[in-house]
């Protein structure tokens, strides 16, 4: 289980010292949480440092007992590729890499070999639906198809937790189903951290976190059955 | 594979960038490769000519190394007899006196090298192998015996006269072939007849030929311990002595190419930087996936290195033809190929491109990898 405590985080401008979190406590549960909030409320602070991007001023994030504030750069990188993914609004697709390639990518890092690296890659990308666009680049994918390779990417190590950051910000209407669909399926076995602006895509997660000015103002949990949000 | 292709397609992704650097590469390693060719072809050279060289040690005045043919004659008629009666004391199969005259300046097309040989000895003594293509192998009293290439170069033939002073002109008897060596450049004159020339009694030199089983090394030094003030040089004391100035030429002709180097090692280090800086996005995603900082290191470093491999293999290959080049030129013009591509030079040159490419990636790679995940990523 990931859980942040008294989480906070300040920044200096200049002269003047901006709180961008404060105070942040609360233990994510299995399934999808979405985290909500105007600009400025923190949303993205939250994840850099739930995600080890970034370390708390104050406070900690704990991954079942490992502090990963105490850890190194690089063993918050290990943490990461172990039991972490991420889909980010902006893709973030390697762009001299094929769909293939990229989904494989996590694989390459955690030591995989070749064949088996790519053919789990080609599995995955089956399951998004993508499995006619392997040898595609990024260039050559709509904003849609980029968004399932980033999910099968993320995917790849089958992470305990999954990040996503306004994963349908970029998509048209129909790619935004598609994706939201696929991201709530993957996050009922799984722990889904879903920061976004998009309130009716928050009400497809099972809790919904209301942040304002940096402080978690309240927790909704939605008594609605998991197989309706897909 | 991904780290490589990774590496391979960004250089492909800019490829007027890259190849713009590859050609800087290029262009660094092959001048490098001419420059020191020139070095590793005159060893080459002076080692095929002195194992052709048939006595195994030369006298010369104490103070001169290396070929020790001094402008000015110094071995004295009486140095001579000493060191005939200590070859004669030490069983040597002869003891050859020499002279040498020059006329002309550097360029082999206007000049002569004559040397002079005492009667009855033949050029085959002094560089076995020697055959006559016309004529007579031993000169005359007033006769000459003329290298192949010299003949061609300045179309002497049977019974052309030699000018050698106002009062001295010489017939040629004989036509050497050519047998890609020192004696097709050389005119085998009388030693009497040089010395009358140069107003002199001495020699610049004088050649001990060995009898089989004799040491070179143990002759030579009881030649100077029996005569004073000569020197007596084995081949190999001249080759370690051409080595040493040979070493020092190299390192000139290394500290000229190390600007095209450094030029090279800039280029490959702008570019490098440039592909950093476009990637930081790039890079804070692989950081975010959960790549380490050492494998964003080595991902840059590896792109640098490939480049400068790849320059520096092309830029051998380009300093290999332009070596060709020019020992088509020396060849036609003295005989000789004074340039060389050897192992050790490709080798040295391929070390060289990578450590150009090691040292231009260092800090690039070093830069891309300590860049903040949420800095790359741009979520501050």
């Amino acid at each position: 289980m990931l859980r942040a405590e008294n989480l906070t985080k300040r920044y200096r401008q200049g002269d003047k010292e901006v709180v961008a979190l404060e105070g942040f406590t609360y233990a994510f549960p299995k399934g999808a949480t979405a985290v909500v909030g105007p600009s400025g409320s923190g949303k993205t602070t939250l994840l850099n440092l739930l995600a080890g991007f970034d370390l708390p001023t104050e406070g900690g994030v704990f991954l079942d007992e490992t502090p990963l504030h105490r850890l190194s750069e690089d063993e918050r990188a290990g943490v990461r590729l172990r039991h972490m993914g991420f889909v980010f609004q902006q893709w973030n697709l390697i762009p001299t890499l094929t769909a293939l390639e990229n989904v494989a990518f996590p694989l390459l890092l955690s030591g995989w070999p070749r064949g088996k690296r790519l053919k789990r890659a080609a599995e995955l990308l089956e399951q998004v639906g993508l499995a006619h666009r392997l040898h595609h680049l990024p260039s050559r994918l709509s904003g849609g198809e980029q968004q399932r390779v980033a999910l099968a990417r993320a995917l790849a190590l089958d992470p305990l937790i999954l990040f996503a950051d306004e994963p349908t910000g970029n998509l048209d209407a129909e790619s935004r189903e598609q994706v939201a669909a696929l991201l709530f399926a993957q996050g009922k076995a799984r722990t889904l951290i879903l920061v976004t602006h998009d309130l009716e895509l928050a009400q497809r997660a099972g809790r919904i976190l209301y942040l304002k000015g940096g402080r978690l103002l309240r927790e909704e949990v939605l008594e609605v059955p998991q197989g309706q949000h897909l | 594979m991904e780290v490589f292709a990774l590496v391979l397609r960004n250089l492909m992704a800019r490829p007027v960038r890259s190849l713009l650097t590859l050609l800087g590469v290029l262009v660094a390693t092959s001048s490098m490769v001419l420059f020191l060719s020139f070095g590793e072809g005159l060893r080459r050279a002076l080692f095929q000519e002195l194992s052709r060289v048939g006595p195994a040690i030369q006298v010369v005045p104490e103070g001169t190394e290396g070929f020790g043919f001094s402008p000015s004659p110094e071995i004295t008629p009486e140095t001579f007899q000493a060191l005939s009666q200590a070859g004669k004391a030490l069983g040597v199969r002869a003891v050859i006196p020499t002279l040498l005259l020059t006329r002309g300046g550097f360029d082999p097309n206007t000049s002569f090298f004559f040397q002079g040989l005492p009667p009855g000895v033949a050029p085959d003594l002094l560089y076995p192998g020697v055959k006559a293509r016309e004529g007579r192998l031993l000169p005359s009293e007033k006769g000459a015996v003329v290298g192949g290439k010299v003949a061609k170069r300045h179309g002497l033939s049977l019974g052309s006269s030699l000018r050698l002073s106002p009062k001295v002109t010489l017939k040629v008897e004989g036509l050497l072939e050519e047998a890609g060596g020192l004696a097709d450049n050389l005119i085998f004159v009388p030693l009497p007849v040089l010395q009358e020339v140069l107003g002199t009694r001495n020699f610049s030199a004088v050649l001990v030929a060995l009898n089989p089983g004799q040491k070179a090394e143990e002759v030579a030094r009881a030649l100077e311990r029996a005569v004073p003030g000569v020197k007596a040089q084995t081949a190999s004391e001249v080759m370690r002595f051409a080595e040493r100035a040979l070493r020092i030429s190299d390192l000139v002709r290394f500290g000229i190419s190390l600007v095209a180097l450094t030029v090279g090692g800039l280029l490959v280090a702008n570019t490098v930087m440039m592909s950093v800086y476009e990637r930081i996005r790039e890079f804070g995603v692989m950081r975010a996936l959960g790549a380490r900082r050492g494998f964003i290191f080595r991902l840059v470093l590896l792109e640098a290195l490939l480049l400068a491999l790849m320059g520096g293999l092309l830029g051998l290959g380009v300093g290999s033809l332009a070596s060709s080049a020019i020992n088509l030129y020396t060849l036609d013009q003295v005989g000789l190929a004074l340039s060389a591509v050897t192992a050790r030079l490709s080798l040295f040159a391929l070390g060289i491109a990578l450590l150009l490419g090691l040292t231009a990636g260092l800090l690039p790679a070093y830069n891309a990898s300590r860049i903040p995940v949420v800095e790359a990523l741009g979520r501050v």
